[in-house]
Order: structure tokens, then C-alpha cells, then sequence
């Protein structure tokens, strides 16, 4: 069953078509990644989905209610993380404070309550911190702290807006961990903006792109990855003698491209099936000690780039 | 429709408000300038005219007793001011528009959280202006007479509670249309400045020769009351008729 369906759901803002009949069915238990450039309308479709704003033309069904005639019953049942969510809580309450006054506003049993908030306060590693006013903890543990509120009331549908944007690599692991076990384990529907294209790539099962309010184009992540081309981007690491390395790999008319990053040489290949060993072959007769040689996998970074350009159908 | 999650809403205001010293004692403060007022007049006549003191009290009361009132809306309408602009500008909002509250139980909430500190001040203030009033005449050993006196606490009662309604919503219905707290503030001076007006009828009532007519206090308090939930009511009726989620999380 889908627990989200998205028909042709349009946002006005006087003359700006900030959403624009979209499309979308998101399946019970997936996790949904939208994706887009700043503007193309991702926060807009959260709000209209949350009720918060209401649509000038189409609709939408969140767990079987409809957005226009049962919002209540749909916010019963979402979990919301807004954008900037960090910014969002009671600066003088605490932690606690907080997710008592939004668990109680949700309808939590007040004896089940404070199990609930324990249990998530201590899985994301704010339980000690929870009798500091929200305003004087960490942006991260803010973000959390606000995860949690949207969390409390175990709803079928997430929607998050833009999760990890404010959280360090380690924290933002945590969150895609927690996100992916709850899919599993509660069969929670997660919907998530987001730009971070390697995040997405990891978590979602389906994605959509969106620009001007408009999905350009939606479906299975792995599908989607598929559609590339077969790489011709190589990744070169030799050990010492970069410059060297760089020089002959440049003076090869078949490299299309070459880029240096940190460590490693990334290079475009022409007919890599016979090219490859010619250069494999000049490097070692130079002597350059090569350590990797490797193919970079298709990302979705490239799928992205090319469809907000306007490249792939 | 629950009044529970209305009162959850105005708990939770309540207890932020009052965490902020400058807001309570700043609210203290405004409210005590009615009382002060009329306990300094009540004083100055027992100082200058003892013996004639409980008559000449008895006789001002209409006029002076509104004071209390008038001074009252203005906490009501910076507190409510910061119900729903106040959380907008924090960002707060949101989250809360999220939840499964419906219109009316996050505006009553927001009216709640507004009304009752504002009652509670006005309630405060008629009280210390009584007990003072009959400190004063019994050091002087002078009648003891009330003020505010029975026609004002009955205007006070009844009027004062309703026109703070009325202010409260007013202050709902505007927080669709202004961002920031200070424009909110703005809005909110003006529309003092017309609700105030109901209360100062009784003073009408006194004659040219300063004589006052009883008849015509209590007249002009019924005309008061009267005023004073039409304001409400309607000022309600628009405050939820026009409230507009879309409007509220707009930039
Ligand atoms: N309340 C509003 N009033 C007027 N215009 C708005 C409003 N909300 C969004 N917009 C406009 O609608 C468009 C889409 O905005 P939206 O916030 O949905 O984008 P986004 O994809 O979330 O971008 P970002 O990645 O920067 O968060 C933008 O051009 C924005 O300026
Ligand atoms: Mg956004």
C-alpha cells in the first residue's frame, strides 16, 4: 500500500509556482528521498503534506486521510521534522520540557511518556542533558533533541526536512542508522528533503528529483544509478610520485579529462577496455608505483547533475 | 474540540512567560499604576479633608475605579502580542502547527494564556486598592466606604474581563497580517487606545456642578458591558474566522 500519494498537488505564492502538479506515491515502510537545488520547492511539499500549507490545486493522502478534508487525523499520524529544525524548540524549556509538551499535545498516555522520552533521549545521547534549557545545547544536539519531538509519538509517516544538514559526519550516521532500523523495525514511512546526494544514495530506497516545482524524475534509487552509462571515470593513486604520474597521464590523447584531488588522479578514459592497459603500461614503465586503479562507480551525484541540467529523459 | 489541549497550550505559555524576570515584574509594574494611582488619591484626600474623606470618596468612585480597568488591558495586550507573533518570530510555530490541535484549541490556548494572567493582575489590583482604601480610612478613623465601590466592581467585573477578551483577540486576528513582535506592539497601542474608551462612560455621569447621578453609573456601565461583549464577541468571531494556517508559517 502506498502511504503517501501525491496527485497533482500545486503550490502558489502569488505569482510563484513554488510547487507544481506533482505526482508521487511513496510505499508503506520506504524511505523517500527528494531531492533538489535551494528553491526547487522540497520544504513547500513537506509543508503541504504536514498541512501546514494548504494546496491551491490537487491534493494528497497521507496514511488514507486526505490533506484538505481530515488535516487533523494527518497530523495525528506525521512525524514532522521541520527545515532549520534545530531552530525550532522552546529555548527556555529544557530537553525534557519539550518533548513532554509536544508528547502531551500528541496524546501520549502520560504514564507511557516519560518511558518514551527516556528511550529516545538516551538513544540519541541527550539524556544527560536533559534538564538544559534547548537553547543552550549544541546545533547538533539541537537537531536531535528535534528529531525526537518528531519521533515521540511513533507515527506512520516522517517527514524530515533536511535530517542531517546540521549534524557531524558521525551524529548524521547515527541519524541515517536510526532512520533506516525504524523503517525496518516499525515499518515507519520516511520521506526526506535533502541535497545531500551521497546520503540519499545510501538511505533511500526511492528517490525524486525536483527543480521550479516540478519532478523531473522519480523511481528506484539502484533503477535510477542503472540508467547511467558504464563509467569511463577512473580513479589513479600511485604512491610518491604524483607529478610524474599526472604528466603521462595528460599526454595521453585518449584521457578526456583529468582532475586531481587530495591523494589521487581522477581520469576520463576513451574506450577504456583498450586504453586502460596502454596507460597501466606507460605508468609502470616509468616506474610509478601505482597503489589503486580502480573504476568510480556511476553516482547519483552524476544522474542529479545531469538531470537538473536538463540532460537525462 | 478539547479544552485540555487548550490548557496544555496556555500552561505551557504561562510557565515560559514567567521564567523571563523582566516580563513578570515588567507586567507587575504596568498593572501597578492603576492601584498606586487611586490609593495616592484616596490617601491625599484622607490627608488633606479627613472628615469629609468617605463621602468625597464614595462620591469620585465612578471616575476614578476605571482606572484599574483601563490599566489592565495594556498587560493583556502585550502579553497576547507574543502568543502567536512571538512564537512565529522564534520559529516556534511551526512544530506547534504541526501537531494535531485544531484551530480553535490552539487560539483558545492562546487566548487562555493571555486572559488568565491578565485576569489574575486585574483581580490583584482591585483587591490591593480595597484593602489599602479601608487601611487608610480606618487609620484616619474615618467610615469606611469601598473602592472601587459596588458599581465600579461590578463594571470592573464585568466590562474589565470582557474588553480583555476583546483585546486578546484582536491581537490574534493581527498576527495573520504583522511578522515581528514589535509591529504587533504597535497594532496593540492603537487598539488600547479605542478599548479604553467604553471604560471611561461613567464618567459622564457627573453633573456640572460635580455632583454624581447613580442612576446614570450604572447606566453607563450597563452601556460599557454592553459595548464590551460586542466587542468581544465579534473581535472573536473574526479572530477564528479569519485565522489561516497558511498565513501563519508564510514569510
Ligand atoms: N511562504 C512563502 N511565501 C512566498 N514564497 C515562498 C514561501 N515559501 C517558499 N517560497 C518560495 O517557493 C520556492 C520554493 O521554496 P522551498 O522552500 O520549498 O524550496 P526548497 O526546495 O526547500 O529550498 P532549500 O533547499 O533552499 O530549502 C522558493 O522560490 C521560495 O522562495
Ligand atoms: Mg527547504
Amino acid at each position: 500500500m502506498d502511504e503517501v500519494i501525491i496527485s497533482g498537488l500545486t503550490k502558489k505564492f502569488d505569482d510563484l509556482t513554488a510547487v507544481d502538479h506533482i505526482e508521487l506515491s511513496v510505499p508503506e515502510g520506504s524511505i523517500y528521498g527528494l531531492l533538489g537545488p535551494n528553491g526547487a520547492g522540497k520544504s513547500t511539499t513537506i509543508r503541504l503534506l504536514c498541512t501546514l500549507l494548504r494546496p491551491n490545486e490537487g491534493t494528497a493522502k497521507v496514511g488514507g486521510f486526505d490533506v484538505i478534508e481530515s488535516p487533523v487525523q494527518v497530523r495525528e499520524i506525521t512525524g514532522v521534522l521541520p527545515e532549520e529544525g534545530n531552530h525550532t524548540l522552546y529555548q527556555t524549556m529544557s530537553a525534557y520540557e519539550n518533548l513532554e509538551y509536544f508528547g502531551k499535545l500528541y496524546g501520549i498516555p502520560i504514564n507511557e511518556l516519560h518511558g518514551r522520552i527516556e528511550e529516545l533521549l538516551t538513544f540519541m545521547d541527550l539524556w544527560e542533558r536533559k534538564d538544559d534549557p534547548a537553547g543552550e545545547l549544541s546545533t547538533g544536539n539541537r537537531q536531535r533533541l528535534a528529531l525526537c519531538r518528531a519521533l515521540l509519538h511513533r507515527p506512520k509517516v516522517l517527514l524530515l526536512d533536511e535530517p542531517t544538514s546540521a549534524l557531524d559526519p558521525v551524529a548524521a550516521k547515527r541519524v541515517r542508522e536510526l532512520i533506516l532500523s525504524l523503517a525496518e523495525k516499525y515499518k515507519q514511512t520516511f520521506f526526506i528533503n535533502s541535497h545531500n546526494l551521497s546520503e540519499v544514495q545510501r538511505m533511500c530506497d526511492r528517490i525524486a528529483i525536483i527543480d521550479e516545482g516540478q519532478i523531473l524524475i522519480s523511481g528506484d534509487t539502484e533503477e535510477l544509478r542503472s540508467r547511467l552509462q558504464a563509467s569511463e571515470n577512473f580513479r589513479i593513486r600511485v604512491v610518491e610520485d604524483q607529478e610524474t604520474a599526472l604528466s603521462i597521464i595528460k599526454s595521453m590523447n585518449f584521457v578526456t579529462s583529468v582532475d586531481r584531488e587530495a591523494d589521487s588522479i581522477l581520469a576520463t578514459i576513451d574506450d577504456p577496455i583498450n586504453n586502460n592497459t596502454i596507460l597501466l603500461q606507460a605508468l609502470l614503465s616509468k616506474g610509478v608505483r601505482i597503489i589503486e586503479f580502480a573504476e568510480e562507480e556511476a553516482s547519483l551525484e552524476d544522474l542529479y547533475l545531469d538531470v537538473i541540467k536538463g540532460g537525462v529523459k | 474540540m478539547s479544552l485540555q489541549k487548550s490548557m496544555l497550550v496556555a500552561r505551557a505559555d504561562l510557565k515560559m512567560a514567567m521564567k523571563v524576570n523582566y516580563v513578570k515584574y515588567g507586567l507587575i509594574l504596568i498593572a501597578a499604576i492603576g492601584p498606586v494611582m487611586l490609593i495616592l488619591t484616596v490617601l491625599l484626600i484622607a490627608l488633606t479633608a479627613p472628615t469629609a474623606a468617605a463621602a468625597t470618596l464614595a462620591m469620585i468612585d465612578p471616575l476614578l475605579s476605571p482606572m484599574i480597568g483601563i490599566v489592565a488591558i495594556i498587560p493583556a495586550s502585550l502579553i497576547s502580542a507574543n502568543a502567536l507573533v512571538g512564537e512565529r518570530e522564534q520559529n516556534t510555530l511551526e512544530p506547534l502547527l504541526c501537531t494535531p490541535l485544531t484551530d480553535r484549541e490552539l487560539l483558545l490556548g492562546k487566548l487562555l494564556s493571555s486572559f488568565i494572567p491578565s485576569i489574575a493582575l486585574l483581580l490583584g489590583s482591585i483587591l490591593i486598592t480595597e484593602v489599602c482604601t479601608i487601611f487608610i480610612l480606618m487609620y484616619i478613623g474615618s467610615e469606611i466606604v469601598l473602592i472601587p465601590g459596588i458599581s465600579s466592581l461590578f463594571l470592573l467585573l464585568t466590562a474589565g474581563p470582557t474588553i480583555i477578551l476583546a483585546m486578546v483577540s484582536v491581537m490574534i486576528l493581527i498576527s495573520g497580517k504583522v511578522k515581528r513582535v514589535y509591529e504587533a506592539y504597535q497594532t496593540s497601542g492603537a487598539t488600547v487606545m479605542i478599548f479604553i474608551l467604553p471604560m471611561l462612560l461613567p464618567m459622564i455621569s457627573m453633573d456640572a456642578g460635580g455632583n454624581v447621578d447613580m442612576n446614570l453609573v450604572w447606566f453607563s456601565n450597563f452601556i460599557t458591558l454592553l459595548i464590551s461583549a460586542i466587542l468581544a464577541i465579534a473581535t472573536w468571531a473574526l479572530a477564528i474566522g479569519r485565522f489561516n494556517r497558511d498565513k501563519m508559517v508564510s514569510m
